[in-house]
């Protein structure tokens, strides 16, 4: 039998073995990826596979401006991205909280039918949504982008799951103070649920920065291209420019990694248990 | 004896007052009803009515076009013909519609094969892969929460990083991990003396492959979400369950698991329809191969949408799929939801 101090040096150790045998297992092609974003892409297919980042980053970066203007690239999925996630936010909050904390009549069959929406995968929505888009002369904008998954079904079954676990007792106190319902709603229910938003946030950024087969349908301008679709314009027939791609998919990860960092300080703990103590 | 008297009178004031004021409180707390009329329904039509245009229309046209056949344009009338790497994708227009009612429903049930392996390599991969990435998620989660952790910031970023790699990324990476005897894996295992593994070619090892990819790509996604909602477990029923000298399995079992409940039966929920709707990670690390043993069903839409022209056909199998997902998700729902 261990003692305490022993069983907790057991715990520790063995917490960090398992941390990082998943983080080599999941950083390890990802390292690959810059180091094949780094080198010359003759050395990429040599006999002997390099290790080590090398130093031609820049010089693949210009190639890859020089053929796609990626830095627009960049910018449209950036503005892309953040506008439908905060747009989205809004939209899933305010009817998750509807669902989660009010009775109102057909509540469950409206909840129910979004719900099961959420099963539909875009590639079958890509035909009738372009004939939608086009009719609304969307073709080559932004908001034919950004509009259709707005209303996110995972979004607001990911807000109802989360605003469920907002105590009855919180939301009455307020109302007895002389709150109005929608102060109820964005000064408490939401800064209550900012460890939740913060994750909404993510899921909702991520998905529409990796959106593939419906932006190549309805923004077929290059000046409109996403980074998704500017990537795959480099695989040609004849040849595939893999160190452009590797520079493209390096920098297309690092706003997602500052999404993360910036967002740690909101998954603060207990701010759940914080409002309801007081 | 004046004084006792007094703080007498005050409590049973004071008390007077409580109750009075707990019965208060205990009615609005039974009324969840909103004092303004139709409050939630202001709450709710922002998002539904970008629903309705943007999904709920789209929608109903599929379920419509899913009783016509489409037998392909006259001539070239197409709309929108695409050509971008493995992808040749071409939108017809919407014509020479012929009314076949559920012809396409029942050579879908009884005898498309192609469809019925497809739904079998779909259901594989659910049954194996969503448990295995769901348990080894909160396995993660649950070391990361730990106080004694350091840098949370920074695992956390590196585990859930794979999300963000896009299709083009992704297959390129996974090709030259796992493809041949050129793949870095096999050359690795080849070089200690093993033999080559199928990993692509094999119809079992193929499905593993892609297993195994998905797993990579989503596991971090799914962590990332239950540590959010580990985060928001009151600490205080962890002390409370470490006085009357729970084990950590205990912990585990009678705090964790039940707090953590709706967040779980979001992962697990979220993943089922994910899984359902697999599609980037067969397109282009197996392209569906070999023979078809890692076609999944939105694959077969495609297909039958984009490079078949079978516009109504390719709605009538988005149907199924979606009566099938829908079916397994209340399932799920329910059960995760009564257990409480």
């Amino acid at each position: 039998m261990m003692d305490e101090p022993q069983r907790e040096t057991a715990l520790k150790f063995g917490s960090y073995a398992f941390l990082l045998a998943v983080v080599t297992l999941i950083v390890v092609p990802l390292y690959w990826m810059i180091v094949a974003a780094t080198i010359p892409q003759s050395e990429l297919f040599s006999s002997s596979i390099p290790f080590l980042p090398g130093t031609q980053f820049l010089t693949n970066f210009e190639a890859l401006q020089n053929r796609l203007n990626f830095v627009r690239t960049i910018w449209n999925s950036t503005l892309i991205a953040v506008v439908y996630t905060l747009l989205s936010m809004l939209l899933c909050s305010m009817a998750g909280f509807a669902f989660a904390k009010y009775e109102f009549k057909y509540k469950e069959p409206l909840f129910y039918f979004v719900l099961a929406t959420l099963v539909l995968p875009i590639q079958a929505l890509v035909v009738p949504l372009f004939l939608l888009v086009s009719t609304l002369d969307l073709l080559n904008t932004y908001l034919a982008v950004i509009l259709p998954w707005a209303a996110n079904p995972l979004g607001i079954f990911l807000m109802r799951q989360n605003m469920q676990s907002l105590p009855d007792a919180l939301l009455e106190s307020a109302r007895m103070d002389g709150a109005t319902e929608l102060q109820i709603f964005y000064k408490i229910a939401l800064p209550t649920m900012i460890p939740s938003l913060a994750a909404l946030a993510v899921i909702l950024f991520i998905n529409q920065w990796r959106l593939f087969l419906y932006p190549l349908v309805v923004l077929q301008e290059e000046a409109m291209f996403t980074i998704p679709i500017a990537l795959s314009q480099l695989v040609g027939a004849q040849r595939v420019a893999f160190e452009q791609i590797m520079v493209g998919t390096t920098l297309a990860i690092v706003p997602i990694a500052l999404l993360f960092i910036f967002l740690q300080r909101y998954f603060i703990k207990g701010i759940l248990a914080g409002s309801v103590k007081q | 004896m004046a004084t006792s008297i007094r703080s007498e009178l005050q409590s049973s004031e004071s008390y007077q007052e409580l109750s009075d004021r707990l019965r208060f409180l205990r009615q609005n707390v039974s009324s969840v009803v909103p004092k303004i009329p139709g409050l939630p329904y202001l709450y709710i039509s922002p998002f539904y009515l970008l629903f309705s245009v943007f999904l709920l229309f789209p929608t109903l046209y599929t379920i419509y076009l899913s009783v016509f056949s489409y037998e392909g344009p006259a001539g070239s009338e197409y709309i929108v013909s695409i050509q971008a790497w493995i992808f040749e994708l071409t939108i017809p227009k919407i014509s020479n519609l012929e009314f076949v009612g559920l012809a396409h429903y029942e050579s879908l049930i009884f005898s498309d094969s192609v469809f019925h392996l497809s739904l079998f390599n779909t259901g594989f991969i659910f049954l194996i892969q969503v448990p295995l990435m769901v348990i080894l998620a909160l396995a993660v989660a649950i070391v990361l929460d730990s106080k004694f952790i350091r840098a949370k910031g920074l695992w956390r970023t590196l585990i859930a990083l794979p999300v963000a790699t896009g299709m083009v990324a992704y297959s390129t990476v996974f090709l030259l991990l796992f493809e041949g005897d050129v793949g870095m894996i096999n050359q690795v295992l080849m070089s200690v003396g093993l033999d080559a593994v199928p990993w692509l070619t094999d119809r079992w090892m193929a499905r593993i492959t892609l297993v195994i990819a998905i797993t990579w790509r989503w596991m971090g996604y799914n962590m990332i979400i239950l540590l959010a909602g580990l985060q928001t477990i009151p600490q205080q029923l962890y002390e409370a369950a470490e006085i009357d000298g729970a084990t950590m399995w205990q912990k585990f079992r009678f705090v964790t698991v039940p707090q953590l409940r709706p967040v779980l039966l979001f992962v697990i929920v979220s993943s089922t329809i994910g899984t359902f709707k697999l599609f980037a990670e067969p397109f282009v690390i197996t392209g569906g191969g070999p023979a078809n043993a890692t076609l999944t069903v939105v694959q077969y839409i495609y297909r039958q949408a984009f490079v078949q022209l079978n516009l109504g056909y390719a709605s009538a199998v988005t149907v199924c799929l979606v009566v099938i997902v829908s079916a397994i998700s209340i399932v799920q729902v329910r059960r995760g939801g009564a257990a409480q």
